[in-house]
């Protein structure tokens, strides 16, 4: 399992010898609506530019009160971390993300960029149109970028391997929902990170022997199921605290956990249409949540499937989408009587302060969960 | 005053500005319109629905912060303790606040929304805050988007766009006859459509005069006065049109006179974005130094700064049906390349020269003060690259932080006029003899 955690820890040198032995290019996106099959179709390698904390004396320079991943993602840019990158595409979404692209765009000026339009008004007859639309001009643009043609046998390629990936990842998964998971949440986040910046077809061969083994292996025990909604994460910090203090998170509700392979694209003889209505069709974030709203039904659907015992919102502070969308979650959390632990990171995890929040929170919940007499769970916790 | 250089007088014009908004005012007590909560700027079809009235809530909300700093205070906490984030916008904090108090800043009750048109903006909190008014009670809500993209304009990619744009527009209009019962009126659309022109021509010239006359014949302290005339503060079309040509009509006869707004003008300055509206004091500050405010791409009515040629359909085009009619008021270009929001994306290097440079030289200024607003994505993103372009390009810049020009919170006062004298004592400035 730890070498999904170390893929994540070499992921430059990873995409470094991907380029090497393939002399294909490699594209780095922002933002969770990227289609990432046109890019593969163009025999590209999409990395997800996931953020690292390093000493940053740079970023307050260039930007004033973004949240931290978008701060850390800058400071690896322009420290050159990233220049192995040969194109940077962005989607219409969070504005920090898109000032992350911007200074990028500005200071390390990739030989590719592009900025993709995608609507917030997600359910109108005409979204689809929109979306599809712009997936054309961003295939035109990579098949002139690398002067081959992205034919419809490539695409259909790529569709099905990363339909595949989806498949292989919810089958992980879905065997978080046993009464005692086979993997603990750190792994499972690892895994999911892990895919968004490998090559899908290797990964999931991967996968498809991670399963094997996952069927053999022993439970890790008894604990507190929790849930992890909120900011998008970059690593597992977070469920593996949760872990020290005798809990698991079984499920997430993240752009960089279940949202990112949750649905798969439902082939059509119109491609482009194919994959417009699979990313409109997405659990969206909040931002493309911005009609209908589908995310606090979902998050709700997640905890009654993965039978959590509690939810834990982390909210990254100077992040504008939950902290407009959070309010709609608790209020259905609360109308449904479902406990959640709500807290704001900051520069990386401050662990003491969130250990004991995260203590009290699990403190508070194990009394509950031992007078459900008969219940496997009662005398372990 | 002893350095006083040109002749000033107070604008002519004040008096109706204080008539019509004092009639809109009354008109809002006495009124049982349909409320609809949504950004008036984008809403632009209201009149021809005689029983609708359109409310937004960033007037409403710096109003709240501006009358008291209590209230709004209490508005932000009712709003955090109900999961809404500490730094979003101080607009929404306020407003919403009070909607979930039940009472306004004045202890009236919260007027009642009966539906929402959430403002399609790139602005994240913006885009998210008009789905409050339906989570608070079920109401029905239609949505539109503001689409854009960056590099040269791309008319095959717009095309997408603009049906997207006008199918959003006519689905509301459409749905609000059905829902509400109301007849909207086509013929006034039109009407609207062509008095707009007028207005905006209007604007365009008042902001060319300000711009491009020294010394300045009215300063943006003043134009706050009257500029949310006409879109956020609605009112009778053809009254609309007939302030605003007034309005023109006295500002050029003050710059082909050299009347000023400020006698002793000798130093322009530029901000970028809404100022702290509870602190509006500062800009009598300044005019302590000499120095006028010309304002921001957020107040300025003409795009003529940006070189960017405004594409619209001809004057003539015929508007027979409501289609046309929103078609062409929805604009044939998708990016609404004059939108003040989208320069930050669009109207920057490596697309062209940065916006605030060309409005920094356009308006003549010698410096810029750009604020940074812990709780407004939209109003700071990219702000801090500006300031270093404005600085390569010769304009001498001051930052100064707060929380959001709803929101007092983060603003330290004293430290701001005391960063204002630095700044002007830095370009070798002094406080005038009064």
């Amino acid at each position: 399992m730890d070498k999904f955690k170390e893929m994540i820890a070499h992921r430059h040198e990873y995409a470094k010898a991907w380029k090497a032995r393939t002399g294909g290019k490699v594209v780095g996106w922002f933002e969770p609506y990227f289609p990432e099959e046109l890019a593969y179709a163009a025999g590209m390698l999409p990395v997800r530019v996931l953020a690292e904390h390093e000493t940053d004396v740079i970023t307050d320079k260039w930007m004033y009160a973004a949240c931290y991943p978008v701060r850390d993602i800058v400071n690896l840019i322009l420290r050159g971390r990233y220049d192995y990158i040969d194109g940077y595409v962005t989607v219409e979404g969070c504005q920090w993300m898109f000032n992350a692209f911007e200074v990028a765009d500005n200071n390390k000026k990739a030989p590719f960029t592009h900025y993709l339009f995608l609507p917030d008004y997600t359910d109108a007859p005409t979204s689809k149109d929109v979306v599809r639309s712009e997936f054309e001009v961003l295939k035109g643009k990579f098949e002139a970028w690398t002067g081959k043609e992205i034919t419809k046998e490539a695409l259909d390629n790529a569709i099905e391997v990363y339909n595949k990936n989806r498949r292989l990842l919810r089958c992980i998964y879905e065997l978080r929902r046993a009464d005692s998971p086979a993997l603990l949440g750190s792994e499972a986040m690892n895994i999911v990170l892990a895919s968004q910046v490998m090559d899908k077809a290797e990964m999931n061969q991967i996968l498809e022997k991670l399963l094997d083994e996952l069927e053999d292996r022993k439970p890790v025990g008894d604990k507190i199921r929790l849930m992890l909604v909120g900011s998008e994460t970059f690593d597992s910090r977070l469920e593996e605290l949760v872990e020290s203090l005798g809990g698991n998170i079984v499920i997430d509700e993240l752009d960089t956990g279940s949202s990112y392979f949750w649905n798969e694209t439902y082939p059509q003889r119109d491609r482009l249409m194919a994959l417009s209505l699979r990313y409109l069709g997405r659990p969206h974030n909040p931002i493309k949540d911005s009609n209908w709203r589908r995310r606090p039904q979902h998050i709700f659907e997640l905890s009654e499937d993965y039978h959590v015992d509690g939810v834990i919102i982390a909210k990254q502070i100077y992040c504008h989408l939950h902290g407009t969308d959070n309010y709609a979650v608790w209020k259905l959390l609360r109308e449904r009587n479902i406990p959640f632990l709500f807290f704001e990171r900051d520069t990386g995890l401050p662990e003491e302060d969130t250990e004991l929040r995260l203590e009290a929170f699990m403190n508070m919940l194990r009394p509950g969960l031992t007078r459900l007499v008969g219940w496997h769970k009662a005398m372990s916790l | 005053m002893k350095e006083q250089v040109w002749e000033t007088r107070p604008l002519e014009c004040w008096a109706k500005a204080k008539e019509l908004r004092a009639e809109w005012q009354a008109n809002i007590a006495k009124d049982d319109k349909i409320v609809g909560q949504g950004n008036t700027y984008f809403v632009d079809w209201q009149e021809a629905f005689p029983a609708i009235r359109i409310v937004e809530d960033n007037p409403a909300g710096s109003m709240i912060q501006a009358k008291s700093s209590p209230f709004a205070r209490k508005c932000r906490l009712a709003s955090e303790i109900r999961g809404w984030g500490r730094e979003i916008c101080g607009y929404h904090g306020n407003i919403w606040g009070s909607q979930f108090l039940g009472y306004d800043e004045n202890g009236a009750p919260f007027a009642r929304r009966h539906f929402v048109v959430p403002f399609p903006c790139v602005c994240d909190s913006h885009a998210k805050r008009g789905q409050q008014v339906r989570d608070f009670e079920p109401v029905p809500q239609w949505m539109s988007d503001q689409c854009m993209y960056l590099g040269p304009r791309d008319e095959d990619r717009e095309e997408a766009m603009n049906e997207h744009k006008a199918y959003c527009t006519l689905r509301q209009i459409n749905d609000i006859e059905r829902v509400f019962g109301q007849k909207f009126d086509d013929e006034k659309m039109v009407e609207m459509i062509h008095s707009g022109h007028v207005e905006r021509e209007c604007r365009s010239e008042i902001s060319r005069l300000m711009a491009q006359t020294v010394p300045a014949p009215i300063s943006v302290k003043d134009m706050y006065s009257f500029y949310t005339l006409g879109f956020l503060t609605r009112i009778d079309p053809q009254k609309n049109l007939d302030f605003w040509k007034l309005v023109r009509d006295e500002i050029k006869w003050r710059a082909e006179n050299h009347i000023a707004a400020l006698g002793t003008e000798r130093f322009r300055w530029i901000e970028a974005h809404p100022p702290s509206w509870h602190f509006l004091k500062y800009y009598r500050y300044m005019e302590q130094y000499g120095a006028v405010c010309l304002g921001s791409q957020y107040t300025s009515g003409s795009g003529d700064y940006k070189g960017i040629e405004r594409v619209t359909y001809p004057e003539d085009t015929p508007l027979l049906t409501r289609e046309d009619a929103i078609r062409y008021s929805d604009t044939p270009n998708a990016r609404e390349p004059v939108g003040f929001k989208q320069d930050e994306y669009m109207n920057r290097p490596p697309y062209g020269e940065d916006v605030l440079i060309k409005f920094a030289r356009y308006n003549q200024a010698n410096g810029a003060l750009l604020a940074l607003w812990r709780c407004g994505v939209g109003c700071t993103l990219t702000r801090k690259e500006q300031a270093m372009r404005l600085r390569e390009a010769g304009f001498s810049v001051l930052h100064y932080e707060g929380s959001q020009p709803g929101d007092r919170t983060d603003l330290d006062e004293k430290r701001f006029l005391n960063q204002l004298d630095n700044w002007m004592e830095s370009q070798g400035m002094q406080k005038l003899e009064s």
